[in-house]
């Protein structure tokens, strides 16, 4: 029967899981001890690309050269399967000691217990050459769960080759707005007879929405948490996506949830296929390696005239420490070594997003060449505002649900209004459910 | 008296100690399985039972909350979709599936050269159909620029993205499902061989004609076997989550159109941190299927004919 197999590994997990709770309600060891005399081995998970893997590798072996009893052991995964692993094995007691995280799980994680406060580990780890903005953004209920690895802003990323072959002039991003991006993609889409779409459409990933809400002067959560994003402004949102494909400014609805879903290298900038899309910063590199071409970063439109600039430095990426390692204290000295370590930070660069240690961003500002360089500068370039929250607990899935609600629209299954009434509600349903 | 030495001697020898020593080697061959059985198949799945009474959040101890998940599947619109889906999938797939395996064991049935070879090559995709890797080349397939599109380009029609527009995406999966007929077809092939040539043979020189043959003589006579596929393969597809969770990505979409119901039981309990919920749901599963199953065998008594 293959209920019964299918379904065998799920359930395996819970019983070990139960078994596991039941047995050991403990936390693990004490961050502020002194290291180990014995040998020591740490896992370290992560999610990422090759190169991320690799320059990961280099820098745990110099960390190991240097502390000859610390083994430390890398389990990498992509992005999605890391969540669905990361969730069984914490559930199973079995969570990797050192855990790259994300501002859509942190909360999820450290209200529930999962993280180790790292406030606690002061002994190994300084965080004293960080941005204070930066800082804040990994603490969750007034502590520290989290340190920010990287920064990156959200951009408008322009094929400039493209621009050219279709005798179109580069938009001011000083001072553009939506309309004019609306615009110049209509013209793109119109001289390349559709081969070619202006814009690649978005509504797949949290960072659009929050630009959106934030120049109109909202935010998707208030400080407790609660969604009180204006309906009108969600509307506005999704029908400003409607507009772009009935006009053929973006792909056909199916191309283009295709592409969303197939990942950077399949998406419109990276085949040369849309002139401008919505990106982190950070991801330009990736981008430009797939594309073969020239691409640009652009600020926001809109942002010159919103009441608030829309902008905001999201931390791409955060290091945490289960709250059950068993060697807290060997985790926070790798920790350490990952976020104040000249010599790790030169191996690492900006492929974990523009470093948030000040110190180290500026002892890589040399380094740094082509896009590399490009994303770092435009972060200097940028006026932003405050951060938004943290994704509140039980709202990790946001992205999913914003995905289902602009395909709903795209294909005509809602109207913008719809969408938006049903999105707030079940993201609200969500976190009230996670409470 | 010396008989009943005999007899004791007989016994002694064949029915007493060997037997008992032979009993105890099967039971220690048996042992990884049965140990297996408990722990990795009705272990959890009383613990899903508990469980399923429960808010279990993955990270922290789950908490007693009576029927509170039952309750909340009555007001679940996703789960109801995730329904719809696949009562769909199963209503449409499993008939269509079961008639292409019937159609081609007919024919095979008649004597084809090469009959071991075609009867491999159509029952190779009820190998793989299951596997992630037929799944992602149905993606190719089905894709915007996929090999379907390809083909409809070469006569002219504009294709579209067939697994990512909320329209067809399920389609795609039946026809997925449809395509693995080969593990009914071979049973079917098995059971035509078991129906005497000589009932063709009498019915022949009475004047019945081939589609009479086939109605009043293979289908009453294959009955037991076209019930017992049915059964198999009704359970079987309420079950299917491999096709849907990688065409998809996880996210059962577009529009939650492939949403089967075990990739949202799948969601809410690893995605979601909800496996309180989704043990409720895997539950529930088990009732919907039981309850096909029964009103199957309720309906066989009036359509499957036993020969003996």
């Amino acid at each position: 029967m293959r209920y019964t197999r299918r379904s065998a590994l799920a359930l395996a997990v819970l019983s070990t899981a139960s078994a596991a709770l039941a047995a050991c309600g403990k936390d693990g060891g004490n961050a502020n001890e002194e290291l180990s005399k014995d040998p020591v081995t740490l896992r370290f998970t992560w999610w990422g690309a090759d190169a991320r893997h690799q320059r990961t590798q280099q820098v745990i072996d110099l960390f190991q050269k240097a502390h000859p009893t610390i083994t430390v052991k890398g389990e990498f995964k992509d992005w999605n399967g890391y969540w669905d692993s990361l969730a069984t094995t914490v559930a199973a007691n079995d969570a990797p000691d050192l855990i790259q995280m994300d501002e859509l799980y942190l909360a999820s994680y450290a209200e529930r217990g999962a993280l180790l406060d790292l406030g606690t580990a002061s002994k190994y780890l300084t965080t004293g050459d960080f941005d204070p903005n930066a800082l804040a953004t990994g603490v969750v209920k007034g502590k520290q769960y989290a340190l920010p690895v990287g920064l990156a802003a959200y951009s408008v990323v322009v094929n400039t080759d493209l621009l050219a072959q279709y005798n179109i002039a580069l938009p001011d991003d000083s001072k553009w707005t939506w309309d004019d991006l609306k615009n110049l993609g209509a013209q793109i889409s119109k001289a390349s007879g559709g081969k070619v779409t202006g814009v690649q459409s978005w509504g797949f990933d949290v960072g659009g929405v929050n630009i959106w809400a934030r120049q109109a002067g909202a935010s998707l959560y208030d400080d407790n948490g609660k969604v009180v994003v204006p309906p009108q402004a969600l509307a506005a949102y999704w029908q400003y996506l409607a507009d772009l494909a009935k006009d053929g400014i973006a792909p056909a609805p199916s191309v283009t949830i295709e592409r969303a879903s197939a990942g950077l290298d399949k998406s419109g900038t990276a085949t040369n296929n849309s002139v401008f899309g919505t990106w982190w910063n950070t991801q330009l590199t990736s981008l430009t390696k797939a594309s073969g071409k020239n691409l640009k970063l652009l600020k926001l439109p809109g942002d010159a005239q919103a009441a608030s600039p829309g902008a905001y430095f999201k931390p791409s990426m955060f290091w945490s420490v289960s709250s059950r390692s068993k060697h807290p204290a060997e985790a926070a000295l790798f920790v350490d070594f990952l976020a104040n370590s000249q010599e790790a930070a030169d191996i690492l660069l900006t492929d974990r997003g523009v470093p948030a240690n000040k110190k180290i961003r500026a002892g890589i500002a040399a380094k740094l060449t082509g896009t590399d360089k490009a994303a770092a500068d435009y972060l200097d370039a940028i006026k932003v505002g405050k951060p938004p929250r943290v994704t509140p607990k039980g709202a990790s899935n946001v992205e999913a649900i914003l995905k289902r609600h602009t395909e709903d629209v795209l294909f005509g299954r809602a109207t913008p209004q719809q969408a938006a009434e049903k999105f707030i509600a079940e993201l609200q349903a969500e976190i009230n459910a996670a409470a | 008296m010396t008989a009943l030495g005999e007899l004791q001697r007989l016994r002694a020898s064949r029915g007493g100690p060997p037997r008992k020593r032979e009993n105890k080697a099967a039971f220690l061959f048996l042992l990884p399985w049965f140990a297996g059985l408990l722990l990795i198949t009705a272990g959890p799945i009383a613990v899903s039972l508990v469980l399923g009474f429960t808010d279990y959040n993955l990270i922290q101890p789950p908490e007693f909350n009576g029927l509170d998940n039952f309750n909340r599947m009555l007001s679940d619109e996703r789960l109801h979709s995730a329904l719809r889906v696949t009562f769909t999938y199963v209503l449409v797939s499993v008939p269509l599936q079961l008639a292409c395996a019937l159609g081609l064991a007919l024919l095979l049935d008649r004597g084809l050269r090469g009959l071991s070879f075609y009867r491999s090559a159509f029952y190779l995709p009820s190998l793989l159909g299951s596997s992630v890797a037929i799944a992602v080349l149905w993606q190719q397939i089905f894709g915007a620029e996929g090999m379907v599109n390809q083909v409809l380009g070469l006569i002219g029609v504009q294709g579209r993205g067939w697994i990512s527009d909320p329209s067809t995406a399920l389609s795609t999966l039946i026809v997925l499902n449809v395509w693995t007929f080969g593990a009914p077809m071979v049973i079917f092939l098995a059971g035509l061989r078991q129906i005497p040539v000589m009932y063709y043979e009498a019915a022949a020189v009475d004047g019945a004609n081939r589609w009479t043959q086939f109605r009043k003589i293979t289908v009453p006579l294959l009955s037991p076997i076209i019930f017992f596929n049915l059964v198999l393969q009704v359970i079987h597809a309420f079950q299917s989550f491999t096709q849907a969770f990688v065409v998809s990505g996880g996210s059962g979409g577009p529009s939650d159109s492939t949403l089967f119901y075990t990739l949202y039981l799948y969601q809410r309990g690893f995605n979601n941190f909800d496996m309180g919920y989704a043990s409720a749901l895997a539950w529930l599963l088990l009732v919907i299927i039981a309850g096909f199953t029964a009103v199957n065998f309720w309906a066989a008594k009036r359509w499957v004919f036993y020969d003996d």
